[in-house]
Order: structure tokens, then sequence, then C-alpha cells
């Protein structure tokens, strides 16, 4: 459905997109991940034909988007970061004008425009001013114009910015039964989004592809390890030597407790169980154990790895 | 051509769904009420020789304001303010082509302009109605401005169009338009500054001012229709070239 290679933007002395290569299969929801002005949304402007690459080719459904801009903008559905609406018009009307300007054809314009309301859940809003609803609403209604016209392909950018949680499940949930019918790529940098949603995940870091996998792969590969917590009671200073010598521990960190109780945590940088090992030094030792847990890394600890972001927040990309 | 009719809709409900098509009406109204007023307060003094059609339109200073005023308030959204809401990402990766977007805000620009404007045409009729002495109405001449108007609002919203696509400021976009068609109407006093014969009939070919005069005289001269709209087609021509060229630099 999608097939991207070497494709370059740059803005003057600016490379927002540097020769990034990926593809993206017929029915695959794929995120697009990366820190703020990585160069996500430069990447879906140029697959909805509002920005002309500078080099490399990307192909939508076959279309070149250069080329044949028109063909590729008939087949997508491309929802903007910031979900820009005509404030002054009713719901309606906003998708009765979107659905005519996307060629739905007039017989099945109102079969149309109400079976998308009623899957982004509008049904009872059609005739509220845009500009009074909610920012839960606007989503939708910004969805359900991305939908009107039955794309082939959805670009969602930052679908979920913004929203309350319960608004946020909602526009999941949404997403997520719009996947058997359409392929998506969809931005965003909240992970748990993410791994709920998408098959396969693009990892994109200074307008370059630093990773491209499915979110449990990229776990295994580029993650690997986990991390464990245990609670040791005995000298602090010896613990810590003790765990620094158990193989494949990356970082430990130990913090006295009261009583002589040593908390530690140790990330471990293989797939391999150190759990046994901790057993046998506390029995080895006579240290006394009174908790061991191993948790699994989470995509989010791959990503902040793989990005060195170190906060993840959702904020206001740079406009370019 | 319906992409095109369903823009030009969406275009010219706006101007009745936001504050500023009232704003360019009771502009216009306050101005040409005023023109009116005081064309009747001359009248009262005697009498006038000229057509009525010149003394409200061409030759009023009230006319010139208000058309200078009502034209900037008209575009400056245009382009403007959907670059700044956002909503331009969403139409133009709509399956739309960029020279049709145009065309439709251009022509809902016009035929609003129109609508503001057409009906003043009644102002010499009704002139003539309450007073027939006060003056000569010719119905040739009336149309003759009908003519003139449209011709002149379809270039000055032209430029105003471009002046949009430039900035996503509305304000500013208002200005530059202003002054644009400020100069255009100084430039148009060209004529009686210049003796030179070639440097006269340049300037009286391309003077607005010179063609609204004629046009209230009832004079219809094919050379001002070939003036306003290939300055309309090369306007919009450029117009398109700009939202083009932003595909690329971003």
């Amino acid at each position: 459905m999608i097939s991207v290679s070497h494709l370059t933007k740059r803005y003057r002395a600016f490379t927002a997109v540097d020769e990034i290569s990926f593809e993206v299969g017929q029915g695959e929801v794929v995120g697009f991940l990366g820190p703020n002005g990585a160069g996500k949304t430069t990447t879906m402007r140029m697959l909805a034909g509002y920005l002309v690459p500078t080099g490399g080719e990307a192909r939508v459904a076959g279309y070149d988007v250069r080329t044949e801009s028109l063909e590729v903008r008939r087949r997508i559905g491309y929802l903007p970061e910031t979900i820009p609406l005509y404030p002054e018009m009713r719901v309606d009307e906003y998708l009765r004008h979107r659905a005519r300007l996307k060629r739905v054809p007039s017989r099945r314009l109102s079969q149309m425009v109400a079976e998308v309301k009623e899957r982004c859940g509008l049904l009872a809003m059609g005739k509220e001013v845009i500009g009074r609803l909610s920012r839960g609403y606007r989503q939708r209604v910004g969805l359900a114009d991305a939908l009107v016209h039955d794309p082939d392909l959805l670009l969602l950018d930052e679908p979920t910015l913004g929203l309350d949680p319960e608004q946020n499940k909602q526009v999941r949930d949404l997403i997520q039964s719009l996947a058997d019918r359409h392929t998506i790529l969809m931005c965003t940098h909240i992970l748990p989004e993410v791994e709920q949603t998408c098959q396969r995940v693009v990892i994109i870091k200074g307008g370059k592809i630093i990773a491209a996998d499915t979110p449990e792969q990229l776990r295994n590969r580029l993650g690997g390890g986990n991390r464990i917590r245990a609670e040791i009671r005995g000298p602090a200073a010896e613990i810590e030597r003790a765990l620094n010598q158990l193989p494949h521990v990356e970082r430990s960190a130990i913090r006295t407790l009261h009583a002589n109780w040593v908390e530690c945590r140790l990330d471990v940088s293989h797939e391999v169980d150190l759990r046994t090992n901790l057993y046998e030094l506390s029995v080895s030792r006579g240290w006394p154990l009174r908790e061991l847990h191993l948790f699994s890394r989470s995509l989010e600890e791959v990503y902040l790895r793989l990005t060195g972001d170190r906060v993840s927040r959702p904020g206001v990309e740079k406009q370019p | 051509m319906r992409v095109l009719l369903t823009l030009l809709r969406r275009e010219l409900r706006a101007y009745f769904l936001t504050p500023v098509g009232y704003v360019v009406i009771t502009l216009f109204l306050v101005l040409m009420g005023l023109s009116f007023t005081m064309l009747i307060r001359v009248l009262t003094q005697g009498p006038s020789m000229a057509g009525l059609t010149q003394a409200v339109y061409g030759e009023s200073l009230f006319f010139w304001i208000a058309m200078l005023m009502t034209v900037p308030v008209t575009t400056m959204r245009l382009f403007a303010e959907e670059a700044r809401m956002g909503t331009l990402e969403t139409l133009l990766t709509a399956p739309v082509r960029y020279p049709v977007v145009v065309l439709a805000k251009f022509l809902a620009a016009w035929l609003f302009f129109l609508l503001v404007w057409l009906p003043s045409l009644l102002y010499p009729w009704l002139l003539y109605q309450m007073s027939p002495d006060s003056g000569v109405l010719d119905v040739g001449s009336l149309a003759a401005v009908g003519l003139g108007i449209a011709m002149l609002g379809s270039l000055f919203i032209a430029i105003g169009l471009l002046a949009s696509v430039l900035t996503r400021n509305q304000a500013t976009a208002a200005m530059i338009t202003l002054t644009v068609l400020a100069v255009l109407l100084f430039y148009g006093f060209t004529p009686y500054w210049t003796q030179h014969p070639v440097l006269q009939q340049v300037a009286r070919a391309s003077s607005v001012l010179m063609h609204m005069l004629d046009f209230s005289r009832g004079m219809v001269d094919s050379r001002a229709f070939v003036f306003y709209l290939s300055g309309t087609g090369l306007m919009l021509f450029a117009a398109v070239q700009v939202l083009e060229s932003r595909r690329w630099r971003g």
C-alpha cells in the first residue's frame, strides 16, 4: 500500500527527512514513532501530497506521490495533527462538503455520511456547529472526514493527542475497528497505543529510521533483557559488589530500606533469568531474601533507549 | 466542475456564516449612503448637466473609498484564514486541483462583491424617479457601469486573493491589498500629469480611474476588458504558482 524508498525532504539547510525507506502492506496497521521534530509529520505530509519530496520516491497504492498526486489523494484519508475543521459549519454540512470534494457520488452521499457518523459516534451531533464541539468530538469529526470516502489508506497524525483517558480509549477502539477495512499508518508517541493497535512499528529519529519491526520483535531484538527487583538483608556495599559480578548486568541500583534491608534493581541486558542467581547468592552469603520480581522491558523502554529521548510526553511538533 | 461548485458553495456560505460578510455590507452601505446624501445635497443647488451615473460612480470620491475598503475585507480571508487554521492542509490533500481551488475562491469573492455592489445601480434610478429633472439617466450607461464594476471588481479581487495567498495573517493580507489598490488608483491620475502622447496613451489604457469614468459615461471599450481580464488571469495564475511552490518549500 505504501512503498517509500530513500525519501528525503530538506528545508533549505535543514534535512527533516533523510533518505528513509519503508513499506506498509495492504491491511497493515503501522505505528510511526519518534520524538518531536523527528520528521513524522513531514513524512505524512509527503505521503498525503501536501509536500513534494526533495529526493527519493514514495508510492501509495502504486501511484507516485510526486507525479500522480491526485490519484494518491483520492485513495487516502488524512487527518493532520491539528484536526483542522471549519468552525462555522455544522457537522453534517462539513461531512457532506468533504464527501463531495472527495468525489463521493451524489446518490451515495447521504448513505456514506450516515455510515461514517455512526462509526465515529456522531449520530446525535449532525446539527452541532463545529466551533462549539469539545476536543473529543472534533477529533471524531476529523476521523469521520478522513473516512468519509472509504479510502484504502488512512494517514493519522497523532489521532489521540490531547484527549482525556476516556476519549482516548474511545478513539483507540475506533481505530482498532477500522483496522479490518483499511490500511493505517499512524503517527504517535504514546506507546501503549502502539502496543495495542499496531502490528508493526517504524521508529524515526532525526529524520532517519532507526528501527522497524513488530512490537514484540523490537522488544526482543533491541530491547532484549529485563529488569529485576529484589529485597535482600545484608551489608549494602557488599551486596552492590556482588550484584555487579552477576552476568549481563547492565546497571544496578540499590537503596537501603529500614533494618538493613536493601532494595536492589537490576537492568539485565539479555533475555536471561537472573532470579536463580540471586537466590543462590542469598543462600551462599546467608543474606535473607524476601522479595524477587522479574519485569520484562516495556516497548516504552525500548523506545527510550533507541531514541535517547527521556521525555516522551505529548507536545506540539514544530510546524515547518 | 462538481468540485468547483462544492468549493464555491462553501466559500460563498462562509461570507454569511461569519461576521466578515456583514462587515463588508455595512462598510459599503455607510459609504455609499454618504455618497448618495452628498449627491442629493449638490443636486438641491440646481440641476446637473452631467449624467447621474457619472455623479454616483467614477467622479464620486466615496465610490472609490468604498471600493478600496470593501475589496480587502472581502478577500483577506480567502487563503490566509485557511492557512492560519490549518484547513488549507485538509483542503489541499483532498483530491482537488490547485487551479480549481483558486478559481472557486475567486468566483466566490467576486460573486459576493457583485451581490453587494450591483443593487447600488438602483441609486441613480431612484434619484431619477424622485426628481426627473435633476439630471440625465441613461439606461445604457447604467448597464455600462454595472459591467465596469464587475470588471474593476474582478481585477481588485484577484489582487486581494494573491495577497491572501502570500500571508497567513488576514490583517496583513488586507493591508497589502489596500496599498496595491490605492497605488493603482493614484496611478490612474497619470493621464492628467503627462503631455507626452505615447505615455498618455499607455497611462490612459491602464488607468482604472479613466476606465470607470468612461463606463459611467456609457462608454464600453474593449481595451478595458482586455486589461481587466488579463490582469485578473495574471493574478490568479500567480496565486496558483505561489500555492504550488509552498509544496516544495514546506
